[in-house]
């Protein structure tokens, strides 16, 4: 109840200094911004925070990340290196193609969750109210797909590494150690900026969520599908493959390690033009549809 | 009072309802820029210049195959399937046909045409335009025309369900798409038995008479299964209907 | 006409209704509680949408979750917004009509779209359509099949106050007709001007059933907050404490908020102690006797 002023109070009006202050403490500004926009990301794709069922998916893709290097670390261990003269054991960048499918069905759902839902709850406009810019979100968005992603497309080679030195099968000498490790981390990034870019494009295309995770779907694989029957049944040419989405990068980070990769007749550059061509047909294509879209 | 709603009218109603609902321009352009781009790699593959006859046909069936019976039948049965009852489940519409003097079945079966009238015209045109291009006789055209037809009574049958089932009902049926059926029904025949490419490759083998990897069902077999897992699955979606606690 | 009897309802580990019991006649029965309270989940599971964990719902003595017929019988404006949005008005209600089985359709929307006062040539689709006509979309819908047990679950949620009063009067006509309605608010003023008998809920529990000034009456046991105004607030306090004639007190600034359980004993002693004592008294004012005081006295304990 009422219990300020003297008198009568139905009569009596007052408008009170109910204590708003301004904020005098150190702002985090654009930098933490972005920070918190691609850490919630993060806890959201992952399921981090929420009920045990979001978590099943991204447990079971890590797992099935996880795997392929566990068991050739085991091998490796158990049988040695000599024995098989390193033939049974994949190269380095030969290993993040083994749970490919998985990784491609995970962009499939981890995007449209980063992206489409601020925009069909309206969270976006609430963003571009922060100092957050349509650039900077989508940075932060970005950030947090390819991080996300390079705990499945990184962390498993690094593991894998780590454990054929363990087992006295890895690269000889300090120098070349580092150098494949530096090749791992850039290649690995670099695949994973790749893909984490044209899933976003491909889910900013709708605003529901299912929609969005059936074009990610459609648009890799069915490229994938494609260019295989073109090159396979068609007598399509070779270079066809540059148009392949999933393949493309994983064959850039081949010619990282200098390797000839799964599909030699195509020389280097065009492999590094190619991806270079994906990298600024997806931004621009997600840069297009946000620079209107939302607020 | 009026009484129970006789089924054909509970039937049609549902039917145009639902399809009206379905019917979204981003639907239909998204898939049928699916269907365009399979009649291109059709028309490209018919374009290619190999001798042999027996490999044509080989390398048509295999086209056919996978891109009609991977990609498009289940994804386009899958988009509209999923959304007839799911959609009105999720958005809370569903009470409009549920609180109603009609027999749950002729629910499932109104939205479940409805989702088969949509995806027919999507999935069969470029399929057997696919065919055509391909450019290999009249077996395969025919032989697409049926298990296309077929495919999609079947998955569209099996996504109403899903739909009923689960929220994300778009999300899980990709998921079973591309690692059940595409990759865990890879491993035999065995495995192939629950996934509907088995028999719908199986339709494919027996009419033209190229070994598919699954295909190795008789026609009928590969006729009447599908049918029977259409029906059960809408008999299951009617019962789940009702035991459902709408919003 | 409808009978709930030991009705409870729990999602897993949260009790959405507990244990209630009522049966409600012919006529306006308004039910009333804060969001949350349970309101829609009991709807929900008087037309069958939802099956009570324990005990059992009857609507004109059967089952609508099972029985297919007695669902024709019920008209339900559900809370949700949701509509069949590609469809104009007139549509959308001929739909409810086919479903409902209701001969001539057509004619049977136009008509019950002239009742809520929409115009049934409007080509708008009702996804372009304003709450409040959303709202009176959804009556016309419920309202269609003439049904004998009308369900609405916060019908005037978005209108605007003229539409409000004319709802009002439709709600008491269909009353009046001899159809059960009941409609939930959490909007005490509403109630006030539905009608008078009431079934007030609070967190999942009936807290009361029964004609709403009936009820105020019976409540005579719980204290009364009465505000005294007066130039010695804590002078005139102590002396009516000392007298036992309030049970509470808070003072502040000239103002004096009593809790009395006795009124009437409150009413005899105010004015002879005040002249006693040499206090002025500028107002003495109940400041519950409304439904609004009723709600927090059953809702909260307070």
């Amino acid at each position: 109840m009422t219990s300020t002023g003297a008198g009568d109070s139905t009569d009596h009006a007052e408008i009170l200094d109910r204590g708003y202050r301004r904020f005098d403490g150190r702002r985090s500004g654009v930098a933490g911004a972005m920070r918190s926009v691609a850490w919630h990301t993060t806890r959201s794709v992952l399921g981090l925070g929420r009920k045990a069922r979001h978590k099943v998916f991204p447990v079971v893709v890590v797992v099935i990340a996880f795997l392929p290097a566990v068991i050739f670390i085991g091998l490796t261990l158990i049988l040695g290196n000599d024995l098989f003269d390193g033939e049974l054991v994949p190269e380095f960048w030969e290993l993040p193609r083994n749970s490919i499918a998985a990784t491609v069905l995970f962009v499939g759902l981890v995007a449209p969750e980063a992206l489409v839902r601020d925009r069909r709850d309206g969270m976006l406009s609430l963003y571009l109210s922060t100092p957050l810019t349509r650039l900077t979100y989508l940075l932060s968005k970005i950030a947090s797909v390819t991080g996300v992603l390079s705990i499945i497309v990184v962390a498993p080679t690094i593991m894998y590494l780590l454990g054929l030195t363990f087992a006295s099968a890895g690269p000889d000498g300090f120098r070349d150690w580092m150098l494949a490790l530096v090749r791992i981390l850039v290649s690995g990034i670099a695949v994973s900026v790749l893909y984490a870019l044209i899933s976003l494009a491909c889910s900013s295309v709708t605003d529901r969520r299912a929609f969005a995770s059936v074009s990610v779907i459609m648009i890799m694989f069915g490229l994938l599908t494609i260019v295989d029957i073109l090159i396979g049944s068609a007598d399509g040419s070779e270079y066809l493959r540059l148009l392949d989405p999933i393949n493309i990068p994983l064959e850039m980070s081949a010619r990282i390690f200098g390797a000839d990769g799964v599909y030699p007749e195509i020389a280097t550059a065009p492999v590094y033009l190619a991806n270079l061509g994906w990298f600024v047909v997806a931004a621009s294509a997600l840069w297009l549809r946000y620079r209107k879209a939302g607020a | 009072m009026t009484g129970t709603v006789a089924a054909p009218q509970a039937i049609s109603v549902t039917y145009r309802v639902i399809l009206r609902q379905l019917v979204t321009t981003g639907r239909v352009v998204g898939l049928g820029l699916i269907g365009v781009a399979v009649a291109v790699v059709g028309w490209a593959v018919g374009q290619s210049i190999e001798s042999s006859a027996s490999v044509r046909l080989e390398n048509a069936v295999g086209v056919i195959s996978l891109v009609a019976f991977t990609i498009v039948v289940p994804v386009v049965s899958l988009v509209f399937a999923a959304a007839s009852l799911g959609d009105t489940r999720e958005d809370g519409t569903l009470v409009y046909l549920w609180l109603r003097p009609m027999r749950r079945w002729t629910v499932v079966v109104g939205a479940w045409l409805a989702a088969v009238t949509v995806s027919l015209p999507l999935t069969v045109i470029p399929t057997v335009l696919t065919a055509m291009l391909l450019d290999v006789g009249s077996d395969l055209i025919v032989a697409t025309i049926i298990a296309s037809a077929l495919g999609v009574l079947a998955y569209s049958a099996l996504f109403v369900l899903l739909g009923l089932l689960v929220k994300n009902a778009i999300v899980w049926g990709l998921g079973y798409v591309i690692i059940w059926e595409g990759v865990v029904a890879a491993f035999g025949s065995s495995a192939a038995k629950v996934a509907i490419r088995g028999y719908t490759s199986s339709i494919l083998t027996a009419r033209t008479g190229v070994q598919l990897e699954l295909g190795d069902l008789s026609q009928t077999v590969g006729i009447v299964v599908p049918a029977l897992i259409a029906v059960g699955a809408l008999v299951l979606a009617a019962v789940r209907l009702d035991r459902l606690e709408v919003a | 006409m409808v009978s709930v009897t030991n009705v409870t309802k729990a999602f897993g580990d949260v009790v959405a209704v507990s244990d209630v019991s009522f049966t409600v006649g012919p006529g306006i029965t308004a039910l009333l509680g804060p969001n949350g309270a349970g309101k829609s989940t009991l709807f929900r599971m008087l037309c069958g949408l939802a099956s009570p964990t324990r005990g059992t719902v009857r609507v004109l003595g059967r089952d609508a979750r099972t029985d297919t017929d007695v669902r024709g019988m019920i008209g339900l404006a559900p809370q949700q917004d949701a509509l069949f949005d590609r469809l104009d008005a007139r549509q959308f209600v001929e739909i409810a009509a086919t479903t409902h089985g209701v001969p001539d359709p057509s004619a049977a929307a136009a008509r019950v779209l002239d009742i809520v006062e929409l115009d049934p040539t409007d080509p708008k689709s009702v996804g372009a359509y304003s709450k409040g006509m959303r709202q009176r979309v959804k009556l016309a819908a419920a309202l269609v099949n003439d049904p004998t047990v009308l369900i609405l679950d916060e019908p005037l949620t978005g209108l605007d106050p003229v539409q409000r009063r004319r709802m009002i009067e439709l709600f008491n006509r269909l009353g009046d007709g001899g159809k059960c309605v009941l409609v939930s608010s959490h909007v005490l003023d509403e109630v006030a001007r539905l009608g008078s008998r009431v079934l007030v809920i609070a967190q999942g529990r009936l807290a009361a059933a029964g004609d709403y000034h009936a009820l105020r009456d019976q409540m005579d046991d719980r204290p009364h907050r009465i505000r005294v105004v007066t130039d010695e607030p804590r002078r005139l306090a102590a002396a009516l404490l000392q007298r036992e004639v309030i049970d509470g007190v808070h003072v502040a600034d000239g103002t004096v908020e009593l809790n009395t359980s006795d009124v009437d004993g409150f009413g005899r002693q105010i004015a002879p102690v005040a002249r006693e004592l040499g206090v002025r008294l500028r107002g003495v004012r109940p400041i519950d006797d409304d439904l609004e005081s009723v709600f927090r006295y059953l809702v909260e304990r307070r």
